[in-house]
Parts: C-alpha cells; structure tokens; sequence
C-alpha cells in the first residue's frame, strides 16, 4: 500500500494536468476560431481554420475524457454508459417522431448534475464517439459541444439551479447559447455549414443577407440549441424532482454542493439498548478497532 | 447483439490490428485537413479508402451507407455554398438572391472532398474493425479499462434500451399517448417514455457497480488481458510512418506550404 | 472464516439501525445458511462482510468484522474483495455487461487483478466444468437465460478463488436441478477449504447442505443451530421465515392429531416418510 500511495498521487496531479490543458486546447481553438477570424475565403478557402478546428476540438475532448475517467467512482463510471444510451436512443426516438429539436443529452445533463462536471464531460464526450460508432461519423467532431453541456450542466447543478423548479430552464438557456456558440466553428469550417437539411436552409437565409458563414451558423446554432436545451433541461429537473430524494442524495457530489438544497440534519442513529448479547463490546467502532475475536475456532450455538 | 456497424468477415483489411487501422483513420483525416487541396482528399478517398473497402468485402455496405449519410449533407453543401456565396465574384448565373458563383462551387469541393474523407474513413473502419478487439487493443496500448468498459457496455445496452423504449411507446400509445400537434406538446409527451428509462439506470447501476467492485474493477494491480490481439513489427512500423506524415502535413501547413 | 461481533449498521442520513448486535461465525470450509424474512437486511449483511459497508457506501457500523482473523474494514476495498467473494442477488447487474463473450466476461475479475493469461484460461475451463456452461463460453452474456446468467454470474465470481464467498440467493433463478448443481459446486469449495455463507430461502436445500443455519430477524441472529433443530422450530413462523414442506405437513397433521404430538418433526423426505409411517396415532 506505502508504495501505491505515490503514484496515485502522482496520477491525481496528471489527470488535473490534462484536463486543464484540454480545457486551455478548446478555449484557444474556440478564440482562434473566431476572435482571429482566419482570412475567410482569401484562397477560395479556410486556410488552417478547418485544421485549427478538427485538431483542436478533438484533441481538447480526448484530454478531458482521458484526465475526468480516473478520477470517478466506479458507481458513476456504471452510470455512464446507461446515460449515453438514454441519450442515443431518445434522439433517435426524437428524431423519429419528428421533434424538431434534438433531445440528445438528457442522460449526460442528469450525470452532470447527479454527478459533476467531470462525469457530465465524459458522458458527453463518449456520446458521440459511440454515435459516431452506431448512426453517423458526423457526430464525433462536434463532441466538444456535448464535453461543453455536461460540463456546464455540472456546474449548474453545483450553483443550485436545479435547487427551484423554475431555474433549470434559464440554466437550460444559458448551456444552449453556450453550446451553439461552441458549435458553429464546427459547422462552419468542417461542414461547410451543411449539417443538415433544415439547417442548411436557415444557414442559406442568413447567408443570402450577406453574413459570413461563421455568423449565419452561430446564427442558425442560436435559433436551435437554446430551445433544445430549455426543454432538456426541464425534462431532466422534472425527472429528478419526481425521484426519491434517497435515490438523488446517493451521489456524493449532490450531498457535497447540496444540489437539491438543504437536507434536514439528522441526529447520529441510537442503537436498540439490549441487555445479555455479546457483553459490553456494543457500540465499539470498527475504524482503527483491530481487536476483533482472535481465538480463531468457531463458536456454533445449539 | 451490437449495434456497430462492424460486418464480421474474413480479409487482409478485418485482420489488420484495430490500432493500426485507428491510426490510420486519424493521420488521413489530419492530412486531408492540413493539406486543403480537393484532388488530394479525393485522390486519397478513390484510390486508398474505397478500394480497402472492396477489398475487405464491405464495398456494397459503404456505397449504401454513403448514400445515407454522406449524400444528403454534400447536396445540402452544394445547394448552399453554390448558391448563397456573397463573397464569390465570378458569377454564372443569377436567380434573385442566390447566385451561381466559381468561388462557391469551388469551396464546396473542398469542404466536400474533406467531409467525404472524414465520413468514409470512419466507415471503413467501422465496417472492418470488431468493437470488442478494437476495446482491447486499445486497452493493451495505454487507454483505461475504464474507457473500455463504458464503450463496451455501452455498445451492448443500447439494442435493450431500444427495445424497452419501443415497448414503452406503445404502451403510452395505447393509453391514448399522441405524438401530434405543436413541438412543445410533443416534447411533452416525451416525458413518460424516458422517465422509466432513467428510473431503470438508478436502480440498477448500483448494483452492479458493487459486482464490478467485487471483481477487483478498481485494484491498483497491473491490468492482464485475456484475448491477445497480434500487432506485427510491420504494422507498428507502418503506424509510426502514418503519425510522421500526418504531424509533417500539419508543419507544413501552419508554415503555408499549401497555400 | 468469517467472525461478526455485535455488528450494528445504520444507512447514512438514518436514524434507525437495519442491524442490530449481529454475531455469527463461519469456520473454514463451513456452510452456514441465513434466513430471514425479505427487507430484514441480508443484503446489507452480505456487503458488511464483502468490505463495501462502509468502505463505498458510508453510514455508521459499530462492533468487529473479521474474514481470516483480519477485521475486513481496515482493508482498502481492492484488498477486501481479495478475501471475500460476493455473489449478488440479480445474476443480470452481477455480470458486467462489457464482454462481448461468456468466456470474456468470466475471467474480468482475473484482467482487472493482473492474473497471468495462462492461468486465466485454466482457471475459466474449470470453473466451467464445473458448473457445467461449458457450451456457453463463446455465447454473448446478452443472449443468455436467467438460469444460464446466473451460472456465469456465480462463476464470475468462483473463478477469482477468494477464501471466502457470500452468496445472495445464488439460485433464485434455478431450476431445482439447478439449484441442486451450486449446491454440489458450493460442497466442493468447502471440501477444499472455502467458507461460505449463503442467504437463501430455498430451506430443503439448506436442510440438505448447510452445516448450520441462521435466522436474521429483528437485526440481528435471533437464533442459530443445526439446520434440523433449526427448521423444526415453532417460533420460525413468528420470524417470517418458512420450513420444510414435510415439517409444515406434520404440524398439521399433529394439529389434527393424527399423530403422536411429541415425536420429533421431519425435515427431508425420508424422514416424512418414517415420521408418517411409524408416529401415526392409529385414529
């Protein structure tokens, strides 16, 4: 044990490492992208934007996943799985039925929240790998933006927004701007803005009255995002205020930030005073108590 | 019972270590997106990434594939750009506000010669490499078996998910359930399908988070691996080579080579 | 072995003990049987001697758990689970459903512990001998019967060869033939030194295997003894726990006074047959 206490230190120190030089990778890219607004267009086309965007945004999502999956509990990392199924096969359902939002991240904001922001930002990032895995390849560059909602779903959870019914959905509102102005570099220098019919339409509107491309897809993200997080975000405050409050305050992170406010205080439980059974040895606390019954023969009772 | 798109078949490309063909996806895209020059991303699609699919057997899977993804988003890029691009100023054509120009339908080449790299790239990866093999040579190179397991299990999951998410609709369906009407009623009605589902998560993931514990998920000791995937000198020759061209592609486009 | 003395637990954020003053004793190469009515807290139990009460899950436990003279909360729950081995109640959340294999997913314990792959592969051929899922190695976990999970579900857990298993309703999703089969595999393991201690309601069974049985009633062993003095006792009805079908048909039939009221109660069948055969009171 002595000589695994280093290391795990040493990887504690790692991991804080690499997820803050994954978080320095995507805020660069993220301003590069568009405080530099690369000359647009002066070869006919991005010069190193588009590069910029896929290196960057992948490379900060793989050193966020990489530097959040050891620090968590094995309870979340079973968690996690469930929760990107749930958002897998609710956007498709979504999809299916003809919602015109996305419903995708239902289970990665509910980790986020129950969870944190470290839980929240891996449940993202695998979201799209696997759905990169599963439905279409498209999903993968734009893991940053789901890294980004569990993330900022974390942090809601952690400033108590999910504390009062009404304020999840302005936590909803300001995760979808954030996360549509993340985005639309992508849409913009990776996919031409051509993710998707609808999209493309409202990105040919914006374009029509001559904005640039970077613009018309913030602008198209912005009409989106917002109203998907809103609703997702009210889904999820609704689906965890009907929960069990036993069932929320499971998680340490919830107990920690008291992210459904203020549990009552409970006095420390008192033992049944029973009087014959086992001598006096009652109450004696196991920790650092290594005095247990040494005689090694078994006792059985008639 | 996986949902990837993996085709079990028999081929040089299916035997290739799933790292190799990982790194080799990765340095393509790379280099398709330092370089910028479209004859290079389709060269590179036509004569590298098709035929590994052919030759493996999955040629009529990518060509189908392709149709559905792939498609729809370049028509969306070419109706697009080749239309509505104000900065263009050799103009074929004019329709009231759009505009037909050279410098649009040229940057919806680029845009899509990299977006079909990227798109078919991932595929013939997919379409070649078994999940679970993939999980495990990664496992072997460094990633954490942790990362493993939440790809894995989730990969396994999601056809059960699917399941239980059907029968729930239809259980709301017939009680009356209706998925018309304006969006906001029809999110609503989302709420009763995805409820159960998460109720499902809490209730059993606890539980088998202390199995896994009880199997030792969490001990310090040196990770073992049962299955054994071979990784020939070659290839680990060959994945060094591909980083090399792919990181020289991106100096060599930050220093405006391809300008 | 296991020791448990005075053990008392409470949930975190309760005020009320699910345990109270539990003492039992395994020996090695032992089978003690638990029942108990449901929600008396067997489950808790089991993960007090499997070292994840409190470790993982917190709240207050008072009094000494030892596994091998070594009390199991001073160890970090990797070295724990090294000691105990715990077969929990749901075969379905016991695998962990990242195998694409049975085979895979029997020796995932073994990877995660740095077993070396040799003897990784002689360790999951005869665990599976054993238990007989031989053909069932190369089948997705997620194509499997709940009787078949199961199986792989114990031998999970029997593969990492721990000196002591708990095992929670281990043959809930059985077959009596089965269940009878975990039952030989559990005699084997105590033959070669394994303790185990088993929660199951299956009370024939027990009759048959266990060397001793407990009863988990209002927190703690309300009584304890061999599994015929055990399964004859009156007061078993006001624990919430059921006896022997034979027992439960010579009780009436004592009610109805067709046979002698003092003579012993039977717990197996060839006792019932001897009872009925010899005590009848001629009416």
């Amino acid at each position: 044990m002595s000589t695994s206490h280093t290391p795990v230190e040493a990887n504690k120190v790692r991991n804080r490492v690499l997820i803050a030089i994954g978080a320095v990778v995507i805020i660069a890219t993220y301003l590069y992208l568009v405080l530099g607004q690369p000359s647009e267009f002066a070869e006919g086309d991005f010069g190193q934007a588009s590069l910029i965007a896929i290196i960057g945004y992948l490379l900060g999502s793989v050193l966020i996943a990489v530097g959040t999956i050891h620090r968590l509990p094995t309870t979340t990392i079973a968690l996690v799985p469930v929760a990107i199924a749930v958002n897998i096969v609710v956007g498709q359902l979504s999809a299916s039925i003809g919602l015109p939002i996305y419903l995708d991240s239902i289970g990665t904001i509910l980790v986020g929240v129950l969870a944190g922001p470290a839980a929240g930002a891996l449940t993202g990032a695998l979201t799209n790998v696997i759905w990169g895995m599963t439905i279409s390849p498209i999903a993968l560059p734009f893991a940053v933006t789901a890294v980004v909602i569990g993330v900022m779903a974390g942090y809601a959870g952690r400033l108590g927004m999910f504390r009062r019914f009404y304020l999840a959905p302005i936590a909803g509102l300001i995760t979808g701007i954030v996360a549509a102005l993340v985005s639309s570099p992508i849409a913009a220098f990776i996919f031409g803005g051509a993710t998707g019919g609808g999209n493309g339409a409202i990105v040919a509107a914006f374009r029509a009255v001559g904005n640039s491309l970077l613009a018309s897809t913030t602008f198209q993200g912005l009409l989106s995002d917002p109203l998907d997080k809103v609703i997702t975000f009210t889904i999820v405050v609704i689906i965890l205020f009907a929960l069990p409050s036993r069932f929320r305050s499971r998680f340490p992170f919830v107990r920690e930030y008291n992210v459904f406010g203020k549990q009552s205080e409970l006095a420390a439980p008192t033992r049944a005073t029973r009087t014959g059974e086992a001598g006096d040895a009652a109450a004696a606390s196991t920790s650092g108590d290594d005095s247990a019954s040494t005689d090694g023969t078994p006792t059985p009772k008639g | 019972m996986t949902t990837t798109l993996y085709e079990d078949r028999e081929s040089a490309i299916h035997r290739l270590n799933p790292v190799t063909k990982l790194v080799a996806m990765l340095s393509i895209i790379i280099i398709v997106f330092a370089v910028q020059i479209w004859w290079v991303a389709l060269g590179i699609v036509v004569f590298i990434v098709v035929p590994a699919a052919v030759v493996s057997g999955t040629g009529g899977r990518l060509l189908s594939l392709s149709l559905k993804l792939l498609l729809p988003i370049l028509i969306v890029l070419v109706l697009l750009q080749g239309l509505f691009f104000p900065e263009g100023t050799t103009v074929l054509a004019e329709f009231g506000p759009a505009r037909v120009t050279v410098e649009g339908l040229m940057f919806a080449l680029g845009i899509g010669s990299r977006i079909a790299a990227l798109v078919l790239c991932s595929l013939v990866l997919l379409l070649t490499t078994n999940p679970a093999l993939l999980m495990t040579s990664l496992t072997e190179k460094g990633m954490s078996p942790k990362m493993s397991y939440v790809i894995s299990s989730t990969l396994q999951i999601i056809p059960a998910f699917q399941t239980r998410a059907q029968s729930i609709l239809l259980a709301q369906q017939a009680r009356g359930l209706r998925l018309k009407g304006n969006p906001l009623r029809r999110a609503g009605a989302i709420l009763p399908l995805v409820s159960p589902l998460v109720l499902g998560m809490f209730t059993d993931v606890e539980e088998r988070s202390t199995a896994m514990e009880a199997r030792g998920f969490s001990s310090p000791a040196t990770h073992t691996s049962f299955v054994v995937v071979p990784d020939p000198v070659g290839q680990k020759i060959a994945r060094w080579l591909l980083i090399a061209v792919a990181v020289a592609s991106v100096v060599l486009s930050l220093l405006g080579v391809f300008k | 072995m296991i020791e448990l003395r005075d053990v008392a637990y409470a949930y975190p954020d309760t005020d009320h003990y699910v345990l109270d003053g539990v003492d039992l004793t395994v020996a090695r190469g032992e089978v003690v049987g638990v029942i108990g009515a449901s929600g008396v807290g067997k489950t808790t139990l089991a993960k007090i001697i499997a070292g994840f009460i409190p470790n993982v899950e917190g709240g207050t436990l008072d009094g000494s758990v030892a596994v091998d003279d070594v009390p199991i909360s001073s160890l970090p729950l990797a070295e724990a689970v090294a000691q105990v081995g715990l077969v929990i109640q749901n075969p379905f959340n016991q695998i962990s459903g990242a195998k694409f294999s049975v085979r895979e997913e029997i020796v995932f314990g073994l990877e995660n512990t740095g077993v070396p792959r040799d003897e990784m592969i002689t360790r999951v051929t005869d665990v599976a001998a054993l238990l007989r899922i031989d053909h069932l190695l190369d089948r997705s976990p997620y194509a499997l019967s709940g009787g078949q999970m199961q199986l792989v579900a114990i031998a999970s857990v029997i593969v990492m060869g721990t000196p002591v298993l708990v095992m929670d309703e281990p043959t809930s999703q059985l077959d009596p033939g089965g269940s009878r089969m975990v039952f030989d595999v559990i005699s084997a393991l105590t033959d070669a030194g394994t303790s185990v201690l088993i929660f199951e309601h299956k009370v024939e069974l027990l009759r048959e295997h266990a060397d001793r049985i407990a009863v988990l009633a209002e927190g703690r062993i309300i009584h304890e003894g061999t599994p015929r003095a055990v399964l004859t006792d009156d007061r078993l009805e006001s624990w919430s726990v059921g006896s022997t079908r034979y027992t439960r048909a010579a009780r009436a039939a004592r009610g109805a006074g067709i046979v002698h009221p003092d003579a012993a109660l039977p717990v197996s069948l060839s006792d019932s047959t001897e009872y009925f055969t010899t005590q009848r009171t001629g009416r």
